[in-house]
Formats: C-alpha cells, structure tokens, sequence
C-alpha cells in the first residue's frame, strides 16, 4: 500500500498519512495515505460505500459533524495538523472550502449567497470591495454574466446547474486554498456537468482540488491524478492516464472496464 | 388458484384487465375513494356548522351587550349647587370644586322632581356614577341647566332589548311614550372595569390584565421555549440525561394547567412571596405551561431545516452559533411561530391556574401595571357567568365577544409575521 504514496512531492498542499475513520464500531476507511498538490486536480474514483466521500470529508472536518464519527491518523495543510488542538476548524473549512453533490444555495439572493462566507470571517472592509469580491467569485464560476442583472433574485430560483456555480463561487469568495467537490455534477444534465467540469478546468492551479465522482469518464476529463477506493482502502493512486490506460492492480482494471462496481 | 405452483401459474397465466373481477375490484376502489370523500365532507361540515352555531349564539346574545338603554334626566345644577363661578373650574380649582358637589344628592332630588317618588326604578343604581362622569369629563356643565342621558335599571333595559317583568314592561312604555328613553352604544362597556351594577360594568381592565398577562407569558416563554429547542437540537449530546430531558418536556405539555395554578401558587406566591392577584404572578404562571409547547414546536421546526443548509454553511466556515442564527433559525421560524400561536392562544383561554394565584379578585379599576391586582378575559367571563342579576348574562357573551375578537386579532398579527417570515424556496 505504501508504494501508492510514492507521489509525495515537496509541494503537496495536503497530506494525509494512514487515516482511519470508524463510525461507532464500524470502520469505514482502513488507513488510507495520500498528498494533494495545487497543480493536479485529484479524483477519487470508486463504487458506492467505498469511502471515498467520507475520506473526502475529513479533509475538511465535516465528519466532526457526525457524533460517532472517529478519526485516527495525520492530516496536515500546508504542514500543520488540522486535527490538532491548535487547529480551529471554522478557519480550517474556509481554508478547504466543499461544494456539494446536491446543489444547496441558501435562501437568500444571490449577492448574499456569494457575500454570505466573506461577510462572517470580515473579508472585506466596506461594501465597494465586497461587490468586487462578490464579483470576482462569480466571473471565476463562470456565472457572472447569466446573473448580473439579477443579484437581488434569490439563488434558489436558478436553474440545477447555475445554483452549483453559485455554491463554486461561494466557495471561491473566501479564498479557500483548497476546494473539496462531492460529485459536484450528479444532479445536473450533461450541458451543465460540462460547464461545471470546463469550470474545474479553469480553478486548476489556483486552488488544490479534490472532486468525487462515480462518472470515470469525468474522472478521465478533469483530473490529471485518480486515486481508487475500494471497500475503505485506496488501491491505487496515481496520473490519471496511468490509472486508465495501464493500472496496476487487478482491482482497478475490473472497475474502469466496468467487471463491477 | 393453484396454491402448489403459483410460479408456473402466473407465468402462465396473463392477466385480465378486462374480467369481471377487476372491473368489480376497480368499481369497489372508486366506491371507497367517493366514501372517504363523504366522509371528510361530512366531518369539515359538522366543524363549520358548530363554528356556525357558536358564532352566530354568542354574537346574538352578546350584540346586546354592547347597547345600553337610557333615560332621560333634567338636572338643575345651579339650582341644587348654589351658584359656581366660572373662575371656580378652572385650574387647580376644578378638582375641589367638583369634590364639594354632592352629586348622588343632586342625582336623587332629581329624579324625585321629574319622575315622581318613586322615580329611583327608572333608573341603575349607580346611574348617579354615570352623571359624574359627565360632569368632570365636561365640567362647564354645572353651569346651566342640562338634559342627561342616564343607564336605565336593567329591568327596563331587558324590557327594552327583549321582554322583562310586567312592571318594567309597563315603565318602559311610557318612557318611550314621553320620548325619555334611547338605546345608545355602551361606551362605558369597552372602557371600564368590573363592578356590581352590570348597567356600569365594563371588560377595559379585563382586556388589559389580560394584555398584559400575554406580554408577561410572551416575553418569558418564547426567548427560554426557542434557547432550550436550539440548544436540545443543535448542541445537546445525545445521551440518557437528554432523553430524560424530552420526555420531561413532553409531559409538562400535557399536565393539566391547574397543577400549573397550584406550581405558581407555591412557587411565586408562597416562596417568593410575590404580589397576589397580578398580572405578573399570572404571566408567569401561564409562561410554564406555554413554554413546553413552544419548545417542542420549535424543536420540530428547527428538525426539519434541511441539513443541505448546514452543510453549506459550516462548508463555508460559520461557526456552529453563525449556523444557528444565520440559517437555521430564519428557516425554522414559520414553524416556531406556529407553536407560539398555539401556545399563547391556549394561555389567552385559560382560567383556573389564574384562579389559584388569585387573579379572580374583584377589580374596579384596570391595572396599571405589572404587580397591580388584575384579573383576565376568561376570568372575567367566569365571574360574570356566576353572577345572579341578570342584567350579567348579556355581558357575559360581550365578554365572550371581546376575547374571540382579542384572539383573532392576535392570530391574525401572528399568520402576518409568519408569512413576511417565510422563506420562499
């Protein structure tokens, strides 16, 4: 397993050395190693209930959320361990932003939605920078020009895949370092997965990103590196083309030919 | 049907959608969607007919209540006070002016002079209090001579608004004969407070016990109700001691509100030896039996916030209090608003925890404020229910009247603030 780390490179972003996760008595990862850098984009790939989403999660701390949810193992940002006691992870996940599998803007217009993140950690010192700010998210998510007429309409009456830019672009508007998507395009139609995935395209480079998905095809598309899971283990992590043309474990090659999964 | 191979028979077999069978099962399940149709027809019509019924009971009765028959009655004042100069009303004079006229003597001499010996009949016995009241809301009055529409016994004034005793029958028909008797709008009836004469009686200080009770139950149960929902749902851990905690809360809604009586009754008045018969101690009171209605209200709204929106919030890095206040509240309030309404409706109605902490004191003026004796609408109407002139029967159904309007109006502010709340998905 080890030799599937062999990436490790100085500039990794995030790393994470031999995580395990239990919920209650139940594993639900079985030591998984891995760095992210900000010039790949990383997929996980995997057949449901391999773990992928839940390793997903702890980079950013969302399983904190779930009381019996434990976590064991490193995970560093930029070298500093986020479950350290020094690590606060209000900061942590402004830091490693996260977009959903189901598109969830907020109730509100879609200024307040963008505004909404710069706004609680005080981003921005008066107004005039805030809608710069506000725009600036928006251009970057590629839906500046479908909604500037329209700031004040609430960001949930936008169709699937323009609410899943505005939740990119609230993501984007307080400068995370890293991005987390969930099978950002699960719930839209193939125009908008192909906004949403020429989008990814666009963010590389500026932020490290990490995108779930179960379409291998997009995982073929958007991401130079692709990690699989299987049942709680990574069995495989390395370039993309590698891992599509020419796997090295058994396992993998019955996945991406589609043997099962 | 061949029960040994069911498999090889279905298989087999197609089945016939056309068939006597079907079109009988088809037939039975349109026969039972048309019964349940009756029946739900049926049940929403029995509900309006007794909302019907009530509605148009106590608005005819109580209509009533809200007219007052009036005679007629000259008075000389000059005449019966020696001469009052007008410097005499003015100023810091006025009050001891008005102090040193016997007004009761006067109102008697009156009566005698224009209705003969025994002109008292004609009218309330505390009609003379409503002559004063005339004189100081217009003192210049007691400069000449003036005409004074004055309540009438309520004797005459059944005979007027419905049949009475013979006698009264008889003196009303000759007021109305001499053109000294008018049927006119009971102002005094929204303005003024309990009393013994029920042609003076007015349910002012009821309402505004009773204003001031709700103010006192809103103010304490809404704030604790929605702080202990927030905190059960969104910080609490999950353990023995909560679970104890919900099944507490869930009983205290359903204890019947006079235990509630005899808690504050022990707690604030014998303990904390708080005033008797106020509004507070009554807020209070009705505070603990609406807050477990609030809280389990709020904390079902605040369940059914979609977690999606506290993902996205926490994924954008608000802290858990941001999550609470700037998401999850503003969602859940059209839920915890609904609770409130319920709750606050069944405090408005209730009457016997107050009448353990004494709130069903006899009181002649509105109280002015929180620790003032009181008492509140539905006591009120208790009270009056119970009394045995029957001049009382028609103030009770206007008693009745004043709370259904207070608590329609009340509901009504709450649906308004509920929808300006609500959050359009």
């Amino acid at each position: 397993m080890l030799d599937n780390t062999a990436t490790t490179s100085t500039k990794s972003k995030m790393s994470a050395r031999d995580v395990k996760v239990f919920y209650g008595e139940k594993q639900a990862i079985k030591g998984v190693s891995i760095d992210i850098d900000m010039d790949n984009v990383v997929a996980f790939i995997g057949p449901s209930g391999c773990g992928k989403s839940t390793f997903l999660r702890t980079l950013n701390r969302m399983n904190d959320t779930i009381p019996i949810a434990r976590v064991e193992g490193d995970i560093t940002l930029d070298g500093e361990n986020i479950y350290s006691s020094s690590m606060d992870v209000v900061q942590l996940r402004a830091r490693v932003g996260m977009v959903f599998q189901k598109p969830n803007p907020f109730p509100k217009s879609i200024y307040d939605n963008v505004a909404y993140g710069p706004r609680i950690h005080g981003l921005a010192p008066n107004k005039a920078e805030l809608d710069q700010i506000v725009e600036n998210s928006l251009v970057r998510a590629g839906l500046w020009n479908e909604v500037k007429d329209r700031l004040q309409d609430s960001g949930t009456a936008l169709s699937g895949g323009q609410q899943q830019r505005l939740c990119i672009a609230r993501a984007i508007a307080v400068d995370p370092e890293v991005i987390l998507m969930d099978e950002p395009c699960s719930a839209l139609d193939p125009i908008a997965t192909a906004k949403i995935e020429e989008l990814i395209h666009e963010l590389r480079g500026r932020y490290a990103i990490v995108i779930v998905t179960h379409n291998m095809q997009q995982a073929a598309r958007v991401s130079q590196k692709t990690a699989f899971f299987h049942l709680g283990t990574m069995v495989e992590y390395g370039d993309t083309s590698d891992i599509f043309t020419n796997p090295r474990e058994e396992r993998t090659r019955d996945y991406i030919t589609g043997r099962y999964g | 049907m061949s029960a040994s191979n069911p498999p090889a028979a279905t298989a087999s077999r197609k089945t016939d959608w056309m068939g006597d069978a079907m079109q009988r099962r088809i037939a039975r399940r349109y026969a039972a969607e048309r019964r349940f149709k009756f029946f739900g027809l049926a049940a929403v019509a029995i509900s309006s007919l007794f909302l019907a019924f009530l509605l148009v009971v106590m608005v005819g009765n109580g209509a009533k209540g809200f007219i007052t028959t009036e005679a007629t009655l000259t008075v000389d004042l000059p005449a019966a006070t020696g001469s009052i100069s007008p410097d005499q009303l003015t100023g810091p004079r006025l009050s001891a002016t008005m102090a040193s006229i016997d007004v009761r003597r006067i109102f008697d001499q009156a009566v005698q002079a224009q209705y003969g010996k025994d002109g008292a009949r004609y009218f309330a016995t505390t009609a003379w209090t409503a002559l004063r009241d005339q004189l100081i809301d217009n003192p210049n009055l007691v400069m000449g001579k003036t005409r004074f529409w004055l309540p009438t016994s309520s004797d005459i004034d059944r005979a007027a608004k419905d049949r009475s005793t013979p006698e009264a029958e008889a003196d009303y028909a000759v007021l109305t004969q001499k053109g000294d008797v008018r049927q006119s709008f009971n102002m005094q009836f929204l303005t003024g407070s309990d009393g013994t004469d029920p042609a003076r009686v007015g349910i002012w200080g009821a309402l505004k016990g009773s204003l001031i009770t709700m103010v006192v139950t809103l103010f304490l149960a809404f704030p604790v109700g929605v702080l202990a929902a927030v905190y059960l749902e969104e910080y609490a851990p999950k353990n023995r001691f909560t679970d104890l905690i919900e099944v507490s809360i869930n009983n205290l809604a359903a204890v019947p509100s006079i235990i509630f009586g005899l808690l504050g009754l022990a707690v604030f008045l014998q303990f904390l030896s708080m005033p008797r018969s106020a509004a507070l101690v009554g807020g209070l009171t009705l505070a603990l039996m609406t807050m477990p209605v609030i809280v389990i209200a709020a904390r079902n709204a605040i369940k059914a916030v979609p977690p999606s929106i506290r993902e996205a919030a926490m994924g954008v890095g608000a802290s858990p209090v941001q999550v609470v206040f700037h998401h999850v509240l503003p969602l859940a309030i059209p839920g915890i608003m609904t609770g409130t309404i319920i709750g606050m409706a069944r405090a408005l109605g209730e009457t016997a925890p107050l009448l353990m902490i004494g709130m069903r004191a006899f009181t002649t003026t509105p109280p002015d404020g929180l620790t003032d004796p009181a008492t509140v609408l539905p006591v009120q109407i208790f009270l009056w229910s119970d009394e045995v002139n029957r001049g009382f029967v028609e103030k009770t159904s206007a008693a009745i009247i004043v709370l259904l309007v207070f608590l329609l109006s009340m509901n009504a502010i709450a649906v308004y603030l509920r929808n300006r709340f609500e959050t359009r998905w």
